[in-house]
């Protein structure tokens, strides 16, 4: 057993560096295609950050009656924190939603009314931010049933234009991902095939002279995936060497993005790693197929 | 007949000790044990042509036998048929015992190894030196590292190629290849040796080389089954000579002078 391994990796060293052009051209497809892999497994990623992000954005705000207590803000705070769908309560007093608006005043540079008024006109509100958008109606009903509650803002048109967005983006996101690991697959084992086509001769003659499948099959399998891993270690390299302008520049870009670089890497990781040996294994195993005892 | 019977001797003593398991008796008068036994063969390509139409051949051990036939006559698919390569449509082709067409796919290579196949092309892999040609086929059927080397000194001092051992195909003659593949075919000390137009791309004084160096390998004990077109080798030899024509066997003897048909 440990013979016939050794065997087999001994031909497939021997195997990748007699026919070093093909190999390397393999290799180097391969690379490409893990990179692109990659590159949208990235993108994707990314992508679902940003729908997370704007997706906790989405508040519902319940204006709250004059004359609600501490007690009772407290209370409906509670009731609301144990939902489930909500990630958030946050309480913006009479006297907070003066100071904001005279914020938001002078920001636009307009003129300050409000030592015009006798009394505070604005209500004390409740600023309930969700986990999923989808979920704005369950809050909004839970609300509307609360006795200090005034009255509810009605988001339900822009909390379902940004669900129906965000559901259109991850579903296209996720088909393009299947689409181009679709692709990966047919060019990466094309290529293998033309590496293996290129010994048809060898393979005949091994064929020929009695030998058993696993002793033709074994050392093209292991050469698959030493092209595979060779693909997937010079993928890593250059993504390396990218990842440190790439994500300054990223985090410059969305500055506020919760993106969590370190399990992205460990992800992209597995996933080069993986389609890059599995890929050369699946690409050998399946051209040397053709050349077995029928 | 009138062969004279040489002792079955084994080229290369670790396989000693290898007897076939049943189809020893040949019919008629010969006692001799049969390495290939074909008994009405048919085989129809998936087109429909017959390439082969009730074959019944005996090749007892120790035979040379010459196949002769016009191209398209059927000796191609006959030597498939022998490595099992395809499956007789209809009959049976036994090899050293094994009915080859209820062989277990896992057992063919097994066959194969009883089986040395030289072809007209030499088949060698250029990028490998005539000592690694010859031991390739060892090395890719298991055989322990140890044993290979003697094995493949032995063989190419039998085709007379110890001196250009370290050498290329390419550096070598056309003859020289050819002793290469033969070294090849004889390195697993096979039953019978498969000899497909050995001599179709060499010149008339390299064929005849060949031709004796078959014959000397015969005399060591190897079944030899060689194809060939050239009808004064077959003459002037006067060995049994088999000939086909459109998958037919129309004359089985020793010594028949082969003509051309048409």
């Amino acid at each position: 057993m440990i013979g016939f391994l050794l065997f087999s990796i001994t031909r497939a060293w021997q195997g990748f560096w007699r026919n070093a052009a093909m190999s390397l051209a393999a290799t180097a497809t391969m690379t490409l295609m893990l990179m692109l892999l990659a590159g949208f497994w990235i993108i994707q990623a990314g992508l679902l950050a940003s729908i997370q992000f704007v997706e906790e954005r989405v508040e519902v705000v319940a204006d709250l009656v004059d004359g609600t207590t501490t007690a009772q803000v407290s209370g409906i705070t509670f009731r609301l924190r144990e939902m489930p769908e909500v990630r958030d309560v946050v309480y913006v007093s009479k006297e907070e939603a003066l100071a904001r608006y005279r914020e938001q005043r002078e920001a636009q540079g307009e003129e300050d009314l409000t030592p015009y008024l006798d009394s505070n006109p604005l209500p004390a509100s409740l600023e309930v931010s969700l986990r999923r958008a989808n979920d704005y109606a369950a809050v909004t009903e839970a609300l509307t049933l609360e006795p200090q509650v005034e009255k509810v803002k009605n988001i339900a048109d822009t909390a379902e234009r940004l669900v129906t967005l965000t559901n259109v983006l991850s579903t296209a996101g996720v088909a393009l991902l299947l689409v181009i690991g679709a692709i990966v697959l047919f060019i990466v084992i094309n290529t293998i095939r033309l590496a293996v086509l290129g010994r048809a001769e060898e393979i005949e003659v091994m064929r020929l002279v009695g030998a058993s499948d696993a002793f033709i099959r074994w050392p093209f399998v292991f050469e698959g995936a030493m092209v595979g891993l060779a693909g997937a270690v010079i993928t890593l390299a250059v993504l390396l060497a990218a990842a440190d302008p790439l994500s300054r520049f990223l985090f410059q870009f969305f500055e506020i993005l919760p993106i969590h670089v370190g399990s992205i890497s460990r992800d992209v990781t597995l996933l080069v790693v993986g389609a890059g040996s599995g890929l050369g294994v699946l690409g050998a195993w399946v051209s040397v197929r053709t050349y077995l005892i029928r | 007949m009138t062969l004279t019977r040489p002792t079955p001797r084994r080229l290369l003593p670790w396989r000693n000790g290898h007897e076939p398991a049943s189809d020893g008796a040949l019919d008629g008068h010969d006692t001799r044990r049969a390495v290939l036994v074909l008994n009405d063969v048919t085989k129809t390509y998936p087109n429909g042509r017959d390439a082969l139409k009730d074959v019944d051949l005996v090749v007892p051990e120790g035979d040379f036998v010459f196949l002769v036939g016009a191209s398209g006559a059927g000796k191609s698919t006959l030597m498939k048929l022998l490595i099992r390569d395809e499956l007789a449509t209809r009959g049976t082709v036994t090899l050293d015992g094994d009915a080859l067409a209820r062989l277990p796919r896992r057992k063919v290579p097994h066959v194969r190894r009883k089986v040395g196949i030289v072809f007209q092309d030499f088949k060698l892999l250029p990028k490998k030196t005539v000592r690694e040609n010859v031991a390739f086929a060892l090395e890719v059927t298991g055989t322990p590292r140890r044993k290979i080397r003697p094995a493949v000194d032995r063989v190419l001092a039998l085709v007379g190629l110890t001196g250009q051992a370290d050498q290329y195909p390419h550096q070598l003659s056309g003859g020289e290849q050819q002793r290469t593949a033969i070294a090849r075919a004889l390195v697993h000390d096979p039953r019978i040796v498969i000899a497909d137009e050995p001599t179709g791309n060499l010149d008339p004084l390299i064929s005849w080389e060949i031709l004796q160096l078959l014959l000397r390998i015969n005399e060591l004990g190897v079944t030899v089954l060689m194809a060939t077109h050239d009808a004064d080798v077959v003459t002037a030899l006067r060995r049994r000579g088999v000939a086909l024509e459109d998958g037919h066997v129309i004359r089985d003897e020793v010594g028949g002078g082969y003509h051309r048909a048409g």
